[in-house]
């Protein structure tokens, strides 16, 4: 406040350019300077060998000098909970919340794998089957098909709950979060399903390992132009910015709602196919605490919990940070307990700052 | 409940005359999400269904003190016998006295208790002792390297920090490792995998991004050797030159070894963990002595002597 004054009156024009900064330049700035500290790290620490996180000038081992493997990594660890993201920032975006996408991966993964299972397994018959021989060697749209329409189910049912008996959001998906959790325990009494096809496994393994990044940005850019340039994205915006205004301007709140978490809900059932195909098997604990990651990537991207801002170029950015933080504990064997302080630590400077800068834009105007 | 327990007990009792029939027993399991727990639940129930016992299974969903409040209620609903295995084995003390206060035998599966040496008469453990498991994967893995000429380089892929064992098994890695006979083995990382497949890939790939070499990948569990498997095949590398070892011998374990990639595993056997947990409950509510201990033993598994293992988890 005090440096204000060295502008006079004409330090407006100053202050405009500053408050006209995208907010996901920032992010991209702590991401930067994320890598940066990671980099002098590794070039600081004793046995850390000068060793590089993103660059490889040495070996050369991918025929570049960066550290190709390494790049793909922090991203593909990533994909899987940040194509959830892409959903929780909708959501957030409409000024609801979203707890239930975890568990929905968790019962679409062992839903749609019960329809992914091959007949035998290294000539044996498979010791994990669901169903019987019909359900065997089926083509691959069919658990695709199973696990998006799990995902729209679940979402939709949300949906409706929050928009016609205006129950909070919180409580709505705190319901489904416990329910599909207990779907996906039920479905086979907990045991594993293993084992599904190769097409199947293609999803989650194609393109030499890359297909669950290529999945998560294609979808990100994907909704990244319906959120910037359709009706529906700017009915997003309004809802959450005030539901009342919104209404009273004539957009139909609640089947605008209704679409916004079978959205996510479907979000969450690509998320399981990628998952269980990755890992060619479907378990009753698979997306525990998703959800949480998920919001928390929004959050560190820019979007305000209460609602009517962010991006989805921020939640990627966001996604991409945790990447950072995960792959730079690894590449500096630290253990994972900092990994975590650090992670929380982070959630929270990522919010204190951003509710920070605008109080400041908003003292200026 | 009551009326299922009726109805179970004049089904049977008309075709059984064990002592056994139509009691009740209730199981507090720390977790339903872990896949070797699960073969021991189905293995349970089944037995219980078997000899007619009503068996009444909960999910503690890895908290001590909801497993507290199970066992509360499984002494309200007055049960024959209660098996549990404990998510935190710091925190029997309490539920051994809540059982104990209600005259209620009390059985420990899987896990040992913290005051194993001060359990009431009515109160048993049945388990295998843990220090085995990590001991023997990991002789096996220094045998193989060895044998090989190999440097001994390896990773370490722990389960959960707070999981009894996870770390003993860690423990037992290192202690291995710091033999006269494995001493030339050297451990290069430890992260944190949690017992998951998924974690584990990740974990792996990381570690390859830093183009570090290594002979092996020692896992607390055959998921987390699993996903490293999956990691290091996707890079390419030939699964002959990396010797993986995991522990459990579960189904997927024991095909991934058929298939040449998992080359050490060592079997916890789930249903005998089962079954002698239930027949010790159930002799304990019949008033007989018990040992106090019942170890069921770990055994390594092979790629040699696999096929006796395939039917069992």
């Amino acid at each position: 406040m005090a440096d204000r004054s060295a502008y006079g009156t004409g330090g407006l024009a100053f202050d405009k350019s500053r408050m006209t900064w995208p907010n996901e330049v920032n992010v991209f700035l702590a991401l930067i300077l994320l890598i940066g500290i990671f980099e002098l790290l590794g070039q600081l620490l004793p046995y850390m060998n000068n060793q590089s996180l993103l660059f490889d000038f040495n070996t050369k081992r991918d025929g570049t000098i960066l550290n190709m493997a390494r790049i793909k990594i922090i991203i593909l660890q990533v994909s899987i909970i940040g194509i959830i993201a892409l959903g929780s920032t909708q959501v957030i975006i409409s000024g609801g919340i979203d707890l239930s996408p975890g568990s929905i991966v968790g019962a679409s993964v062992m839903i749609a794998m019960s329809f992914a299972q091959t007949e035998l397994v290294n000539g044996n018959p498979n010791p994990k089957a669901i169903f019987g021989p019909w359900a065997m060697d089926l083509p691959v749209i069919v658990p695709i098909l199973v696990a998006l329409a799990c995902g729209i189910a679940a979402g939709a049912t949300n949906g409706f709950l929050i928009a016609y008996t205006r129950i909070p959001p919180f409580i709505a998906t705190l319901g489904m979060m416990v329910t599909a959790r207990g779907i996906s325990k039920w479905w086979s009494k907990g045991a594993p399903v293993s084992f599904p096809t190769e097409e199947f496994g293609l999803i989650g393994n194609g393109l030499g390992g890359w297909m669950p990044v290529v999945i998560f940005v294609s979808l990100a850019a994907l909704f990244h132009i319906i959120l910037r340039y359709t009706v529906y994205g700017k009915h997003t915006y309004a809802i959450g910015s005030n539901e009342e205004a919104a209404r009273m301007s004539g957009i139909s709140v609640s089947r605008h709602k209704v679409m916004i978490y079978a959205i996510a809900g479907m979000l969450a059932g690509v998320s399981a196919l990628v998952l269980s195909s990755k890992n060619l098997t479907a378990q009753a604990g698979m997306g525990l605490m998703y959800e949480l990651d998920a919001i928390a990537m929004t959050v560190i991207g820019g979007v305000s919990l209460a609602g009517g801002r962010g991006s989805i170029v921020g939640t990627v950015l966001g996604a991409l940070i945790f990447g950072v933080i995960i792959s730079g504990f690894t590449y500096l064997r630290l253990d994972a307990f900092y990994q975590e302080m650090v992670k929380g630590v982070i959630i929270v400077s990522a919010v204190v700052l951003d509710q920070w800068r605008q109080r400041r834009a908003a003292a200026r105007t | 409940m009551k009326i299922k327990t009726t109805i179970a007990a004049a089904c049977t009792a008309s075709l059984l005359s064990t002592a056994a029939v139509g009691q009740t027993v209730g199981f507090a399991m720390s977790e339903f999400n872990d896949n070797w727990l699960t073969v021991l639940r189905l293995a349970a129930a089944d037995h219980a269904e078997s000899i007619g016992v009503n068996l009444i299974i909960e999910d503690g969903q890895s908290d001590a003190a909801r497993q507290l409040d199970q066992i509360n209620n499984f002494i309200a609903s007055g049960v024959d016998a209660i098996m549990i295995i404990p998510h935190d084995a710091s925190g029997a003390q309490a539920m051994t006295d809540a059982a104990s206060a209600a005259g209620i035998p009390l059985v420990y599966v899987n896990r040992y208790p913290i005051n194993l040496d001060t359990l009431p008469d009515d109160q048993a453990v049945v388990a295998s002792d843990e220090t085995e498991s990590g001991t023997l994967q990991t002789f096996a893995v220094c045998q193989i390297l060895r044998a090989s000429g190999a440097e001994g380089k390896f990773y370490i892929l722990q389960g959960q920090l707070q999981h009894p064992a996870g770390i003993q098994r860690t423990k037992d890695i290192r202690d291995v490792v710091s033999m006269d006979m494995c001493s030339f083995m050297t451990e290069v990382d430890l992260q944190v995998g949690n017992f998951y497949r998924d974690q584990a890939s990740d974990l792996m790939t990381n570690w390859l991004s830093s183009g570090e070499d290594f002979d092996a990948v020692i896992a607390n569990n055959d998921e987390m050797a699993i996903g490293a498997i999956q990691a290091i095949k996707a890079q390419g590398i030939d699964m002959d030159d990396v010797i993986v070892a995991g522990i459990d011998a579960s189904q997927d374990a024991l095909l991934s070894m058929q298939a040449g990639d998992l080359d050490i595993t060592v079997f916890q056997d789930a249903p005998g963990q089962a079954v002698g947990g239930l027949d010790t409950a159930l002799a304990l509510a019949r008033g007989e002595d018990v040992a106090r201990l019942i170890t069921i033993p770990f055994k390594l598994v092979t790629p040699e002597n696999m096929h006796l293992f395939m039917s069992e988890n």
